[in-house]
Order: structure tokens, then C-alpha cells, then sequence
């Protein structure tokens, strides 16, 4: 993974990033062979590896809009292993409900992997190891991690495309809090919000660099996100090798100005890109993913202006 | 071939042998235990103080329960323990409040005055305050730009966290409440009545609105949070002496109503718990522990089956009657 060859390289010498935006009308689509083609475009070095997908799984949902979907989940380690990845675990650590099973049942997520005691691992129970941040950005100076998370060659970041009532947004980045321990950092995950969420998000992402993201948009959470908004159908996957500039685009397809969302604009300084220049874009174009997502009133300011020909 | 800390019943392979709950939850708690005395959240790895918590309490209301591997868990939680008087979360370092709670509760004995590692740690517990709410929070919350209310409560109620200086949430609150009460009054420290009192108006405020808990945010942008399982348990566990008032009931029959639904062995098995506590014994509707853990074979987690062999047992003597125990309804 990533943590190991984690380099801290500023924007400005980074090559440009690749997104794919990939049109998927809903889960009945054929998820799995769209998510192999988007693969297909980034030449990922997985073979033989350890891959661990890490989804944003949150607490029980029976209307299927706080959980990446299972459907996206069993594509995605399907392609892994088809790409040659010695093993895929599925590993996170729910920020809410510590009835992980719970959650995973509720879900049915056993239907598409099988058995979980095998496909899966809880994060909040893992054994944990001490690592120090690579950046200071909140008081935090080390972080206990999961060793399943510190043990795997390839990161993949799974959110689902939602409203976050907290910080505007959450996306790849913001998906990373659940590896971080409850077990350590009770649930949820509260010293991370005393030590500030848009400063932890900066911490955990510069010291486990995920490699690869994958976001569900097919449908996704606006309005008083991440547990209490309203479906969104926003009919897309958001593919690519730079989280940060994963989420740019996401942002943009949801009608929203990244360098206005305080966490994704640290973020750009060390982590990724966020300007559109620097992002080579695969697939969809943005403009005719966007679908502007209702916002909380208190992050008002991060809309972005419509842009010409666009529908607001 | 499974190893021999994995879950086995002979049932699950198909095989014509009935293994009772018991046997099954209780012998894979036997076998998880690692050789220093404690156990992991899962089966060989490292000893955590909640697992090891929990896996004393479960085994200690069994007929057979094997006095060695007590003393040892015994043993292991008194090492674990800080000179602060706290138990460690598995970090090994920090704090947690609710691992402090649940390791007491686990050292202590009915009655018999509290050994010196649980008088350390009901002091530290009584002494360790959760920042949200206090003087200086309450402050800023009201300077401009800070006026933004997104969760509706009473911040001045304050409980316990998961860990020291930060929010006060329910299921810390709740182990915390329920390990005084199991003290004997004499024994509490000088302030344990002002945190029982507090910590119990904390609950109180913060039900969700129809019954349950939730982490603890029952109103967030003035949308009422959804209940959850695990705290709703365990925050009825600890206002078992208030069981006539309306939230209790209202909480009861949320969870009487949800349990013929629950997915998962963890929530059936502490669902059933508490609904035993509260004398409402399990339906027939509902599903059968065996056949939930048969799914997964419940991720190997200790505290999971600590709950279910509790939950396949009769009700723990720490969750009976307490010391103080009166309806003030």
C-alpha cells in the first residue's frame, strides 16, 4: 500500500491525474462488466497483490442510500482478482453502529461475496499497530491503524456519493475515517471529530495513501447527509488514481466547487489534484454527469455557478 | 479442517448432533482465551480489556465455569490496568471510559466489598468529565459563527464518552451507570450520586423521539435519529430501576417490535438480554441465535459470543436487582 511508499509529492510536480466517469443507469445494469472496462483504462499494478477495498458502510439501511452498494462492491473485487490480485479482503470499520454484522446482513452483502468470515474484515476490531502521521494537520501525532489496512499492497477507497452535514461533503477522503479504529477511537470514531474533521481527514489520507478509488454515484445521498438526506440518483461511477482529484470531480458532478470545501482544498497542497487542467478526464464528460445535489442551508457557499448550457 | 478456536457446531455441517448454546458460545470462549489470560476481539490475536470483559462476565454465570481461566482473565485486567487507575482501549495506551467501566464490572465480585484495581477505577471514572458541555464548550458554541445548531440536547447532561475529553455518548454512559449500581453505595466514590443522576438525565434526553437510543444524536437538523440495537439495550439496562416511565416502555416495545427483524447474532443476543431483564421473554417469531451465527459464524467475535452465551443463559447476576434497586417510576 500506500503506506509504506507513502511520498508526500506537492501538486504542482505531480503528473496529471486520470478520473473516469462511467454512465451506469442502476444496479440492474451491468455493474460488473462496466467497472472491468473503467479498470481496464488504468494500467494497475495489482497483480499478486494484496488488495483491500475499503466501502463506506455506516449503520443498517434498508433504502440502500447510506451503504456502498453490494453490487459495486462484488464488481469491484471480481475485477481485482481477474486482474491478478493475489487476494481481496473487504475491510472497514462502521463509524456508527458497532453491530458490524449487523450492518453487513442488512445490507445482504453475503448474497454477492459469501460467507464474511471470510471476504471480510471488521476494522473496529482489528488488531492495531502505531503510525505516525505524515502531517500535522490536527493535534493528532500517530494514529493506531488496523494491521489488515497497514498489511495491504493496494488501497481501494469505496464511498458512496453523499451530502455530509458536517463538512459539505463526503467522498473518497472522507471514506477513510472508517479505517481508524473504534476499538481505539470509540464510535464514532469521536476523537477524530475533537481533533477536527477536515484535519483529520488530511492525517489519515497522507499516511495511508489509498491507491485507487471507486465512488458509487449510481445512487447516492443529498440534502442532511451522510445518514439522514435523500436518495439521489445521480446513475454514476467516478473511477481513478488520485483521490483527491476523484472527489474534485465528484464535487463538480454534484454541483458543488471543490476548492471551496476546506478538507479537499488541504488536500490538493500534498495529497492530489483539484483543478480540472490538472485532471485528465476518461469517459463521461462532467457536464453531462452533473446533477446538482440539494445542500444543508450551512454550506450554501460551496455551490458552484452553473456552468453555460448547464441545468442548475 | 477448523482451527480450534473456530466456532463449530456439528448441526451446521448437517450432522445429526445437538450442540446446546452453551456448549457452542461457551466452548469457543474457552478456547479463544490466549495463554496470558486475556482474549482478543478475535481468536489469536492480542488481549483487549472489552473483550476480555466481556468473555469474564459471560463465563462466569456458567455451571461449569472453569475457576482457573477466570483467575487468569482476573489477573490479566489487574496488570492491564493504568497507574492512573483507567483501562486501556486496544490501543494499549490510551484511556477508554468504557473499557474502565467494563473491566471493573467484570473484577467485581457480589457482595464483596471492591478490590483496590476497581476502587482505582471508579475514581477514575468518576473523574473523568466529557469536554462537550462543560463551562468553556458552552461558551464558544455561542460565539458568532458557532451559532449553527445542528443536534438538539441538553450539552449540560453530561455522562461518558468512549474516551476521556471528548462528547458524551450512550453506551459508555450506560456501562458506566450500571457498574455503580452494582457497587455497594459505601463503596461508590464521594461524586458517584451526581454522575449517576447526571448520567441518567443524559439518557433520558437523549431518546429518539417514539423510543431507542441511537449513538446519541436523537435530533439532528431537527430530524429525528433512527434507534439502534446495541444502545438501546444497553441504556434500558442501565435505567432498569425506571422501568415504569413512558421512554423505558416506549423503548421496550421499539425493541419487542424490531426483534423478529434482526439480521445478526450480536443484536438478537443482546435484544434478548435485555428483553429477559425487563421480564419479556423472546417470541417464537423471532429468529434463533444458532441459525444467525451459522451465517457468518458471527466473524469470530469474543464479545459477540460473550453476548449470546449470556443471552442462551440466565440473566447475569451484575444485571439483576442492584444494590440501590427501586422503581422510581
Amino acid at each position: 500500500m500506500s503506506y509504506s511508499n507513502a511520498r508526500l509529492i506537492p501538486s504542482f510536480s505531480r503528473p496529471p491525474s486520470r478520473v473516469a466517469i462511467r454512465a451506469v443507469s442502476s444496479y440492474q445494469a451491468d455493474v460488473e462488466a462496466i467497472l472491468w472496462e473503467t479498470l481496464q483504462l488504468f494500467e494497475l499494478p495489482v497483480r499478486d497483490k494484496t488488495v483491500l477495498i475499503k466501502p463506506n458502510f455506516v449503520e443498517p439501511d434498508i433504502q440502500g442510500m447510506i451503504n456502498t452498494h453490494p453490487i459495486v462492491i462484488r464488481a469491484a473485487r471480481e475485477a481485482f482478482l481477474r486482474m491478478g490480485a493475489r487476494s481481496v479482503t473487504i475491510a472497514e470499520g462502521p463509524g456508527h453502529e458497532r453491530d458490524t454484522e449487523g450492518i453487513l446482513e442488512v445490507l445482504r452483502l453475503r448474497d454477492y461475496v459469501g460467507p464474511l468470515d471470510q471476504a471480510f474484515v471488521d476494522l473496529n476490531t482489528d488488531e492495531v499497530t502505531e503510525v505516525p502521521t505524515r502531517t500535522q494537520a490536527s493535534r493528532l501525532k500517530a494514529l493506531f491503524l488496523p494491521k489488515t489496512v497497514v498489511g495491504a499492497d493496494f488501497v481501494v477507497s469505496m464511498p458512496k456519493m453523499k451530502t455530509h452535514h458536517w463538512v459539505g461533503v463526503t467522498l473518497s477522503l472522507k471514506n477513510m475515517f472508517g479505517i481508524v479504529p473504534g476499538n481505539c477511537y470509540g464510535w464514532p470514531k469521536n476523537v477524530l471529530h475533537w481533533a477536527g474533521i477536515s484535519k483529520s481527514i488530511l492525517d489519515i489520507n497522507s499516511t495511508v495513501r489509498p491507491d485507487f478509488a471507486i465512488v458509487d454515484g449510481i445512487v447516492g445521498m443529498e440534502g442532511n447527509g451522510p445518514i439522514q438526506g435523500t436518495p439521489k440518483a445521480s446513475g454514476v461511477l467516478v473511477a481513478g488514481d488520485d483521490p483527491v482529484a476523484v472527489d474534485a470531480t465528484c464535487a463538480r458532478i454534484m454541483g458543488l466547487a471543490p476548492e471551496r470545501i476546506d478538507y479537499l482544498k488541504r488536500a490538493a497542497l500534498m495529497l492530489g489534484h483539484l483543478q480540472e487542467d490538472k485532471i485528465e478526464q476518461l469517459g463521461e464528460a462532467i457536464l453531462s454527469a452533473r446533477t446538482p445535489f440539494e445542500i444543508l442551508p450551512a454550506f450554501r457557499q460551496l455551490r458552484a455557478s452553473p456552468p453555460p448550457g448547464a441545468h442548475s | 479442517m477448523p482451527t480450534d478456536t473456530q466456532i463449530e457446531n456439528p448441526a451446521w455441517k448437517g450432522e445429526d448432533i445437538h450442540a446446546s448454546s452453551q456448549d457452542i458460545f461457551g466452548g469457543f470462549l474457552r478456547r479463544a482465551q490466549n495463554p496470558d489470560g486475556g482474549w482478543g476481539y478475535r481468536p489469536g490475536t492480542q488481549s483487549s480489556t472489552e473483550p476480555t470483559a466481556w468473555a469474564t462476565l459471560a463465563l462466569r454465570g456458567q455451571e461449569a465455569a472453569d475457576g482457573q481461566a477466570l483467575a487468569s482473565a482476573a489477573e490479566w485486567l489487574r496488570r492491564a490496568q493504568s497507574a492512573e487507575g483507567a483501562w486501556p482501549t486496544s490501543s494499549g495506551k490510551d484511556p477508554g471510559c468504557w473499557t474502565t467501566a467494563l473491566a471493573c464490572l467484570a473484577l467485581l465480585k457480589p457482595a464483596t466489598p471492591p478490590e483496590d484495581a476497581i476502587a482505582r477505577g471508579l475514581q477514575w471514572l468518576c473523574a473523568t468529565w466529557p469536554a462537550a458541555g462543560n463551562l468553556l464548550w458552552r461558551l464558544r458554541q455561542r460565539w458568532p459563527g458557532k451559532s449553527e445548531v445542528i443536534v438538539r440536547q441538553d450539552h449540560s447532561l453530561r455522562g461518558w464518552g468512549w474516551t476521556p475529553k471528548t462528547a458524551s455518548w450512550v453506551e459508555p454512559t450506560s456501562y458506566a451507570l450500571i457498574l455503580l449500581r452494582n457497587v455497594p453505595e459505601a463503596s461508590r466514590p464521594a461524586d458517584a450520586a451526581k454522575r449517576i443522576a447526571l448520567g441518567e438525565k443524559m439518557l433520558y434526553d437523549r431518546v429518539c423521539p417514539g423510543g431507542g437510543w441511537n449513538a446519541g444524536n436523537p435530533l439532528v437538523y431537527g430530524v429525528a435519529g433512527v434507534p439502534w440495537i446495541s444502545p438501546t439495550v444497553w441504556a434500558l439496562l442501565a435505567l432498569k430501576n425506571h422501568k415504569g416511565r413512558a421512554a423505558n416502555q416506549e423503548s421496550l416495545e421499539w425493541l419487542e417490535r424490531i426483534c423478529q427483524n434482526i439480521q445478526s447474532p450480536g443484536s438478537l443476543a443482546l435484544a434478548q438480554l435485555c428483553l429477559k431483564v425487563y421480564g419479556r421473554p423472546a417470541k417464537p417469531t423471532e429468529p434463533r441465535l444458532d441459525d444467525l451465527c451459522q451465517h457468518n459464524r458471527f466473524l469470530q467475535n469474543v464479545p459477540v459470543a460473550a453476548w449470546a452465551l449470556m443471552a442462551a443463559s440466565g440473566i447475569p447476576g451484575w444485571l439483576k436487582d442492584s444494590v440501590q434497586a427501586k422503581d422510581t417510576r
